[in-house]
C-alpha cells in the first residue's frame, strides 16, 4: 500500500510544540506573578527644550531602583518603572498619569513634571488617591498652600522660597562687605522668574536695608538674543546683578554678556549657575560668579555625595542635574518607607513618609527629612559659592542655615495667608 | 456623508415618503451614537477607554468647530485655540470663585465666550486668507500672554490650581468617572448635532457660497461680514465647550490650553480627517489621539512619527482620511452606475 500523504509533523510532536509555545508565552507572566513586581509610574518631560532634565531624572531613578532591586526590592517586591513622556504639556501629563495607574497597573507615581504639569498630576493623585511623590516642581505653593494638601502626595524637591532666603542672606553679607548698594535684576518673564526675583530682593533688602534695585530686565523665556538686556544693564551701571535665568537661557546670556566684559564690571549673583548643565556648556565661564548650588558633587563635601556623582557619571557619561538628586532622593525615601512599613500599601507608606528622616548623600548634615505638616523635603544641602572656570567649578560653598530658613519660611507662609 | 453625496441622495430620494425620515435622520444617528457610547462602560471596565472618549469629546468639539470656519467658510483660523483655553479658564474660575451650580457656570462661560468672540471676530473677519490667519494668531497670543501675566487671577504659568469643584446637580456627579464620561459624550453628541444643523441650514449653504465666491454672495445681497462674524462666534462657542470638557477632565486649566500649539493640533486634526465631510474632524481627532497615545507609549521620538504621518497625508493622500474614503466610494458608485 502506498502512502497518499507525505508524513508531516506527528500528532505527538505537534502537541509537544504547542505545549512548548504556550510555556514560552506564559513564562514571563508566571514569573511576574511569582516575583510580585511593583510597578511605579513616572510621567516626565523626555522631549522638547527641557528633555535633558527629564532624561537626567529617569537616569537617577533607574540608578537607585537598580540598587533597591539588587538589595531585594521593596518589602520583597522588585520595582518595575514605567516612564513616559508628557512633552511638558499638563493635559498630557494628566492623561499619562491616569493611564499609568488605570491601564498599566502602577501602584505609585513619581511625578517628574515641572510647573503646571506637576499641578495637573497632583489633581490626578487627588482624584485616584494613589501615592504620589513630586520630584521636579520647585513652585512653593504646591505644598505650602493648604488648598493643595492631600494625604497621599509628597514633594521631594528643593523650593524657591528656601533658595531665596539663603540667597538673600548670602548676597546681603557680600553686599555689606563690598559696599554693593546699586543692584540690577535680570530674570525670565514668567511666574518662576518674577516670584523668585521678588523673594530674593525681599530678603536681600531685609538683611541689607540700604540696597536699592535700579534696573529690572525681564527677557522672555527661551529668548535667543540678550544684547538689549546686556546693554541696558551696562548703561544703568549697577554694582551687582541678580539673575535666575536657567539652563540654555543662562548659558547664552553669559556667552553674550562676556562679549561686553560684563562680569568684570559688577558682581553677578546667578542662582542657577552651579549646575553641570550650565557650568559645562558656557564657553568661557567667568571666575567669581556667585551661585546657589543646584547639584554639584563637591557640595556637600562628603565622600557619599562624590561617590554618587561619580557613579552617575560612570553609568551615563554625564554629570547629574538638580533634578537627578531630587529623583534619587525620592526613591531612597520610598525604599526606606517600605522597609519601615514592611509593606507596599500606598496608605501605609504615606503614613510612614510623614516626618521620615533618612540618611542621604544630599543632606546638609547627611540626612534629609520629609516634613510632616506640609509633606515637603527639608534639610537638603543648600548654599552659595563662587565659580572658577574649571572643575570643581565651585570649590567652596557656604552652607545655608536651616534654622534661619525655617523661621523666615514660617513668616513667609503667614504673609501669604497659608498658615 | 459628503456634500456631493448629500446632493445625490436628495436627487435620488423618492419625493415625499422618506422626507420626514431625511429630516430626522441626523437626530436618529445622534441618538444611536449616544446610546452606543453610553453603553460602553457596561461592556468594558477599562477606565483608559473612558478617558480616551472624554478627550475625544473635548478635541472633537474643538476640531469640528474649527472646520465650520476652515471647511465651510474658508476662514483658516490659526487662533481658534484661544476659545478652547477661554472655555477652560472661564469655567474653572467661575466654579472655583463663585461656587455656582455647574449648568450656570456652563451657560455663563458660553456667554463670556460669545462676547469676547464677537469683539475679536468683528476685527478679524474683515480680513481674508493669510491676514485673517495671522490676526487670529495674534489675538491668541494676546490671550495667552494675559493668562501668563495676570497671575493673581489666573495662576500664571502654573495654571488654575486646587482642582475644580464639581457639586452634584440633577443627580449628576461629575466627580464620578462614569458620570463625567456620559456627560462628555452627551455634550459631544449635542454639539455635533447642533453643528450639523448649522452646516445643513440655509445659513450653512450661505457660508459655502462665501467660501467659494464672497463677491458673488455679496452681490446677491448677503451681508458677508455679518455671516462670517456669526459663524466665528458660533464656532467659538463649540470650541469653548471642548475647553470645558478638558477642564473637567484634568480638573484645572493651564496656559497651554490657550497656546498656539492647540490651534496647530486643531488644523492638523482637520488635515488628518478631512475638511470636506462633516465627520472628517471627528475621525481626525480619533486618529490623532490614537496615534499620540500609542506612539508615546513606545518612544520619546514621537515627533518623527507624527511628522511622517503628516507628510503621508499631505504629500501621499493629499487630503484627509474621510475625504479619501468618501471619494473612493463615489468613484466606485460611478463605476457601478456607468456599467
Amino acid at each position: 500500500m502506498t502512502r497518499t500523504r507525505k508524513p508531516g509533523i506527528s500528532r505527538r510532536s505537534t502537541l509537544a510544540l504547542m505545549g512548548a509555545g504556550a510555556m514560552n508565552v506564559a513564562a514571563p507572566w508566571v514569573a511576574r506573578a511569582q516575583a510580585k513586581t511593583i510597578k511605579i509610574g513616572m510621567p516626565t518631560i523626555l522631549s522638547g527644550r527641557v528633555a535633558q532634565l527629564g532624561t537626567s531624572s529617569r537616569n537617577a531613578v533607574m540608578l537607585e531602583v537598580d540598587k533597591v532591586n539588587a538589595a531585594g526590592g521593596l518589602a520583597g517586591r522588585q520595582i518595575e518603572m514605567v516612564i513616559r513622556d508628557s512633552k511638558g504639556q499638563p493635559q498630557e501629563a494628566a492623561r499619562v498619569a491616569r493611564e499609568l495607574v488605570n491601564t498599566d497597573g502602577c501602584e505609585w507615581l513619581i511625578d517628574g513634571e515641572a510647573s503646571s504639569g506637576s499641578f495637573a498630576v497632583h489633581e490626578v493623585a487627588r482624584d485616584l488617591g494613589v501615592l504620589c511623590v513630586h520630584t521636579c516642581s520647585e513652585a512653593s505653593s504646591l505644598t505650602a498652600d493648604p488648598k493643595q494638601h492631600i494625604p497621599n502626595a509628597f514633594r521631594c524637591v528643593r523650593q524657591g522660597i528656601h533658595d531665596s532666603i539663603v540667597g538673600g542672606s548670602y548676597a546681603a553679607s557680600i553686599a555689606k562687605a563690598k559696599g554693593l548698594k546699586k543692584w540690577a535684576t535680570c530674570s525670565p518673564d514668567y511666574a518662576y522668574g518674577r516670584d523668585t526675583t521678588g523673594e530674593f530682593t525681599l530678603y536681600l533688602k531685609r538683611f541689607a536695608p540700604d540696597v536699592e534695585v535700579i534696573s529690572e530686565s525681564w527677557p522672555k523665556l527661551f529668548q535667543p538674543d540678550y544684547t538689549e538686556v546686556v546693554t541696558k544693564i551696562l548703561q544703568a551701571k549697577p554694582q551687582a546683578l541678580y539673575s535666575c535665568l536657567w539652563g540654555g537661557d543662562l548659558t547664552s546670556y553669559i556667552d553674550q554678556a562676556n562679549i561686553y566684559a560684563m562680569f568684570s564690571q559688577m558682581e553677578v549673583f546667578a542662582v542657577n549657575m552651579a549646575d553641570y548643565t550650565a557650568l559645562t556648556v558656557v564657553k568661557n565661564l567667568p571666575k567669581g560668579i556667585h551661585s546657589g548650588n543646584r547639584y554639584i558633587k563637591t557640595f556637600p563635601a562628603t565622600p557619599e555625595n562624590a561617590a554618587w556623582g561619580d557613579a552617575y557619571k560612570a553609568k551615563y557619561n554625564e554629570y547629574p542635574t538638580n533634578w537627578s538628586w531630587q529623583n534619587a532622593t525620592a526613591v531612597m525615601f520610598l525604599s526606606e518607607a517600605a522597609k519601615k512599613a514592611n509593606s507596599t500599601d500606598g496608605k501605609k507608606i504615606a503614613e510612614v513618609l510623614k516626618g521620615l528622616t533618612i540618611k542621604c548623600p544630599f543632606g546638609a548634615d547627611g540626612t534629609v527629612t520629609m516634613r510632616a505638616d506640609d509633606h515637603t523635603l527639608v534639610g537638603y544641602a543648600i548654599g552659595w559659592g563662587t565659580t572658577i572656570p574649571q572643575e570643581p567649578y565651585v570649590p567652596e560653598v557656604k552652607a545655608g542655615d536651616w534654622k534661619a530658613i525655617f523661621e523666615l519660611e514660617a513668616e513667609w507662609k503667614k504673609s501669604k495667608g497659608y498658615t | 456623508m459628503t456634500e456631493l453625496e448629500a446632493g445625490r441622495a436628495e436627487r435620488l430620494a423618492p419625493a415625499s415618503g422618506s422626507a420626514a425620515f431625511q429630516r430626522y435622520r441626523d437626530v436618529l444617528i445622534a441618538l444611536i451614537a449616544f446610546a452606543v457610547l453610553a453603553c460602553l462602560p457596561l461592556l468594558s471596565g477599562s477606565k483608559a477607554l473612558l478617558d480616551f472618549v472624554i478627550r475625544c469629546s473635548a478635541y472633537g468639539l474643538f476640531a469640528t468647530s474649527l472646520n465650520l470656519l476652515v471647511g465651510y467658510t474658508g476662514l483658516t483660523s490659526f487662533g481658534h485655540g484661544m476659545f478652547f483655553g477661554l472655555g477652560a479658564y472661564s469655567f474653572g474660575l467661575i466654579m472655583q470663585r463663585l461656587g455656582v451650580p455647574i449648568p450656570v457656570a456652563f451657560v455663563a462661560t458660553l456667554a463670556i465666550t460669545a462676547v469676547i468672540a464677537a469683539a475679536i471676530g468683528a476685527i478679524c473677519v474683515r480680513l481674508k486668507e493669510i491676514y485673517f490667519a495671522f490676526v487670529t494668531l495674534a489675538f491668541q497670543m494676546l490671550i495667552h500672554s494675559m493668562i501668563l501675566s495676570w497671575a493673581s487671577f489666573t495662576g500664571g504659568d502654573q495654571g488654575l490650581r486646587g482642582g475644580i469643584p464639581r457639586p452634584v446637580f440633577l443627580g449628576i456627579d461629575l466627580a464620578n468617572h462614569v458620570h463625567l464620561y456620559v456627560a462628555s459624550c452627551a455634550l459631544l453628541i449635542l454639539g455635533l448635532l447642533a453643528m450639523r444643523q448649522i452646516a445643513q441650514s440655509p445659513f450653512g449653504y450661505t457660508l459655502r457660497m462665501i467660501r467659494d465666491n464672497a463677491a458673488r454672495a455679496s452681490f446677491l445681497g448677503i451681508d458677508v461680514w455679518r455671516a462670517k462674524l456669526t459663524v466665528f462666534v458660533l464656532a467659538a462657542l463649540f470650541a469653548s465647550m471642548g475647553g470645558m470638557v478638558m477642564a473637567l477632565f484634568v480638573s484645572g486649566a493651564y496656559p497651554e490650553f490657550a497656546y498656539w500649539t492647540i490651534s496647530g493640533e486643531g488644523i492638523f486634526i482637520n488635515m488628518l480627517g478631512g475638511v470636506s465631510t462633516f465627520l472628517g474632524p471627528m475621525v481626525g481627532t480619533v486618529l490623532l489621539l490614537l496615534l499620540n497615545d500609542t506612539v508615546t507609549r513606545f518612544t520619546e521620538y514621537h515627533g518623527i512619527v507624527l511628522g511622517v504621518v503628516i507628510l503621508f497625508f499631505a504629500l501621499g493622500l493629499r487630503k484627509g482620511l474621510l475625504d479619501f474614503v468618501a471619494e473612493w466610494f463615489a468613484h466606485r458608485r460611478d463605476a457601478v452606475e456607468g456599467r
